[in-house]
């Protein structure tokens, strides 16, 4: 690794830690209620469900109307698996949340096969297609609980060890945010990650370049629902009750409204606006009939006026930030040094 | 050893013989001119060679595998890479992107290695920047390595498409009108700098051009085609002299 | 019996579905774009027969009127606040996709607002005895609508073949450039097309109304999905697809209840749009074309 690089991944470790650490004990203090602590988590679990619906509709340009269904998906497989399984809960959570991506996964391969194969837009309306469905097959089958939902999903950590359940759901939240933060910029700064984006600009002209468009589009869409099942795996554990309602196409336009807000194809956007319109509804409550058809105008106004989004491509860079500070500083010393010599 | 060869390929749109019976042989390092009058089937042509348009009838062999119904990204990576008429460039990424996402074929690090940012990764990443930096100076457009494609001047971003191409590797090099909207002096910089990367990147061209002047200033070989047929073919002299071809360009 | 009554169901509510599927169809085939606010404008339409007879007391044909206008105006509308702007600049894809379903929504939740979420049941429009074909019986609102919708689609063939209008819509869709330089006013024609099958979704609103009195403000998306589901499976682009599909569509969900099985009837579409698009992407009448490059 080169050196600079080496110091830019440590210090945004170090800003993680030190972010993870005030929070981590105003939660488990509770100095932050259980109310407050609960949209906490929504907030991270909405950032992991914007930053991957980005990887699919932002960095590769494909419009998915059924994030919450891969979201729905991961969060019965991860939930059947806990109430089932027969393990205890802090080795069953964890496996759950890796079945629930794979499960995605799988939703996702069968879906996007037939549609990413193609030029055009089939993606956008198979995924709509498939969000409804999947709530129609959750209602018709009795193991999923039906339409009165799935009960008494286990909380993730033991009562006995008396740890504070909103620590615990608060850590892994935290945890798997910057996981997929830090995962999805990683692929995207790699050779995978170029030609992901190149499909986006120009399809033809990334087949003519060598890349294997049905392959990188599968690949990431394929990513994007894993990461969705995951965030399905949190909010079930995170809730303990699953209601196949909640997963409606409303929930998978509200991702879609994060992504476009915060610009697409920007993380630090995705991040800023999943925060942003996650405490906002909560604070707004009056205006919650409002809430769907504010979304709709703020689509098309900001495909419009402003179709990069409010961030753009930027960003945020700590390192970048740092070596501004330092050189506005230094600069301050020069011109100190300047009036001193004066 | 012969790079490309094409036998008696045709394609039919809607009853329309867009190509009828093309045949093609190029050496390697050879730089041979395809020209026509508008609608001749020239682009198509180019589309049936790269695997964009699968031909009807006919066969097509690249350095010695049969591509015929391969898919343009399969043929890339046996040696052709091409540019296009109307410019297809990636328009929001940067210059070195750009030739970055055309050299992804000669990396081999997995999304595995990506995502852990493996020593493979660093070394590999390492790598392709230098050779894209390396392919972008032949083109004197190594300051721009950072600059956004769509916000280049238009003689650059014919050069960038080229760049791009050969950041591929090829050892043939399809280019569609690479001088299509540019002044005399561009295009004489820009047939020198043709010239020199076949030298350079040991690569046969095969060119199309609108106007027969650029072409029989570098090519070794013409080929005319008019109504999806050859009309003529051999040396610039030899084409420009034949009657058919006079009648063809200029009417009866 | 019940099998045969069955098919003759799914024919009824195939000719809504091609009515639809229609207006998908000919968007498409001109702007290249997945119009998802076309099965909102069903709803539309449905409410404005609600609003015109049981609110203010119309007659029948004066609420159809008025549905059909206010449709064609809603389709417009559309085209011009949200799509024009952008077709105009070359946007991405996505972008106009988004805003397709960022209208979609909004007429959804409009709706829902001017009208509760909780539907209204419609007048009953088509009455008369139904017809007795043995122990078959096909009721008034069935022969209504497959006679109504054969007819329309039968017209739209004309228009679009025959009339100068017609010729410029599929000059537009062939090559939009092309056809400004040989004098066609493309604006004209794509505002005329988008009035045109949002003017057929009016129709089929009224249509489909009779035969499930019930609206809602969500009504739209599934039977807008489905309609886009026959326009796929009969070949998108193509006008006599889009009535096959419809048809295939309808008959195979009305089979579906027939073998008692309800509940799945939408997931049975889905399935079929995924079979199609591994099987026979450009459909069952469509013509497999290749992007320009």
């Amino acid at each position: 690794m080169p050196k600079n690089k080496k110091s830019s991944y440590l210090l945004t470790l170090a800003l993680v830690v030190v972010l993870y650490g005030v929070s981590a004990f105003l939660v488990a203090s509770g100095r932050i209620n259980k109310y407050v602590s609960g949209i906490l988590v929504m907030v991270l679990v909405n950032i992991i469900l914007t930053v991957s619906l980005n990887l699919a509709s932002g960095f590769l340009g494909q419009l998915v109307l059924g994030h919450a269904g891969f979201m729905s998906v991961g969060a019965y497989a991860s939930a059947l698996f806990t109430l089932n399984s027969g393990l205890p809960i802090s080795v069953a959570f964890p496996l759950s949340i890796l079945i629930a991506g794979v499960v995605a996964v799988i939703f996702g391969i069968l879906i996007g096969i037939p549609a990413l194969r193609l030029k055009g837009d089939y993606l956008a309306i198979i995924t709509l297609g498939f969000g409804e469905i999947i709530k129609v097959l959750i209602n018709f089958f009795d193991f999923t609980g039906g339409a009165r939902g799935l009960r008494g999903i286990p909380r993730v950590v033991d009562k006995s060890s008396g740890i504070s359940v909103e620590f615990v759901k608060f850590s892994y939240a935290f945890f798997l945010a910057v996981l997929t933060i830090y995962l999805i910029t990683a692929f995207i700064r790699s050779r995978h990650g170029r030609a992901v984006i190149a499909i986006r600009e120009d399809e033809i002209a990334a087949e003519a370049s060598g890349i294997n468009t049905t392959y990188y589009k599968l690949l990431a869409f394929v990513m994007a629902a894993f990461f969705a099942g995951v965030a399905g795996a949190l909010y079930a554990h995170h809730l303990g009750v699953l209601n196949p309602a909640k997963f409606d196409f409303n929930y998978s336009v509200e991702i879609l409204v994060m992504v476009v807000l915060g610009g697409m194809g920007s993380i630090t956007g995705s991040v800023v606006s999943a925060i942003a319109l996650t405490i906002l509804p909560e604070l707004l409550r009056g205006f919650s009939d409002y809430r769907m058809l504010a979304y709709s105008v703020i689509l098309i106004l900001v495909m419009l006026f402003k179709p990069t989004g409010l961030m753009g491509g930027y960003e945020f860079s700590l390192s970048r930030l740092v070596r501004k500070l330092r050189g506005k500083n230094k600069e301050k010393a020069e011109q100190e040094k300047v009036g001193a010599a004066k | 050893m012969s790079v490309l060869t094409a036998k008696n390929i045709s394609v039919v749109f809607g009853g329309l013989k867009a190509v009828e019976d093309f045949s093609i042989e190029i050496s390697e390092g050879e730089l041979v001119g395809l020209i026509g009058p508008n609608g001749a089937g020239k682009t198509t042509v180019f589309n049936l060679l790269t695997g964009v348009y699968q031909p009807t009838t006919g066969s097509i062999t690249l350095n010695g595998q049969d591509v015929t119904g391969k898919k343009p990204e399969q043929i890339v990576s046996i040696g052709a890479a091409r540019t296009f008429q109307n410019i297809r460039l990636f328009k929001q990424m940067t210059v070195l992107d750009n030739v970055l996402v055309a050299d992804n074929g000669s990396r081999t690090y997995s999304v595995a290695s990506a995502l852990l940012r493996t020593t493979k990764y660093w070394k590999e990443e390492k790598a392709a920047r230098e050779k894209a930096m390396a392919l972008l100076s032949v083109f004197g457009m190594e300051s721009l390595a950072d600059a956004t494609a769509e916000n280049l001047p238009y003689g650059k971003q014919r050069k960038l498409e080229i760049a791009r191409a050969l950041a591929t590797n090829p050892t043939l090099l399809l280019l569609d009108e690479p001088a299509a909207g540019m002044n005399p002096t561009e295009t004489t910089e820009l047939m020198e700098t043709i010239a020199l990367i076949r030298e350079k990147f040991k690569v046969a061209v095969l060119l199309i051009e609108h106007d027969m002047s650029l072409v029989t200033g570098i090519c070794e070989r013409v080929i005319v085609l008019n109504f999806g047929n050859i009309l003529a073919q051999g040396t610039p002299q030899e084409v420009t002299s034949n009657p058919e071809v006079i009648t063809a360009y200029l009417g009866e | 019996m019940k099998f045969a009554s069955q098919i003759i169901n799914g024919l009824s509510l195939g000719s809504i579905y091609a009515l639809v599927a229609l207006g998908y169809n000919m968007v498409y085939g001109i702007v290249g774009l997945i119009n998802f606010a076309h099965g909102d404008i069903i709803m539309v339409g449905g409410y404005m027969v609600y609003v015109a007879m049981v609110v203010a007391g119309a007659p029948l044909w004066v609420a159809v009127l008025a549905s059909i206008l206010v449709c064609a105006f809603t389709g417009i509308f559309i085209q011009q606040v949200a799509y024009q702007r952008l077709l105009n600049s070359g946007a991405p894809r996505i972008s106009l996709l988004i805003t397709a379903i960022g209208a979609s929504i909004f007429l959804q939740n409009l709706f829902q607002m001017l009208f509760s979420s909780s539907g209204k049941s419609m007048p009953s429009m088509i009455t008369g005895a139904p017809l007795n074909i043995g122990s078959l019986q096909i009721s008034r609102v069935t022969m209504v609508t497959i006679a109504v919708s054969v007819l329309l689609m039968a017209g739209l063939q004309l228009v679009v073949k025959k009339t100068r209008i017609g010729k410029a819509m599929r000059a537009t869709s062939e090559d939009a450039g092309a056809a400004v330089l040989m004098g066609i006013n493309t604006k004209r024609t794509i505002v005329f097309t988008f009035g045109l099958g949002s003017a057929l979704a009016a129709v089929g609103s009224v249509l489909y109304s009779s035969a499930y009195p019930l609206i809602t403000p969500y009504m739209g998306g599934m039977l807008g999905l489905k309609a886009f589901v026959a326009a796929v499976l009969g070949g998108i682009g193509s006008l006599p697809g889009a009535m096959l599909g419809g048809y295939l569509i309808a008959v195979s969900e009305s089979l579906t209840k027939a073998f008692g099985l309800s509940k799945l009837t939408d997931a049975v579409v889905f399935g079929i749009l995924i079979v199609i698009l591994l099987v026979r992407p450009a459909g069952l009448l469509g013509k497999n074309t290749k992007e320009k490059v």
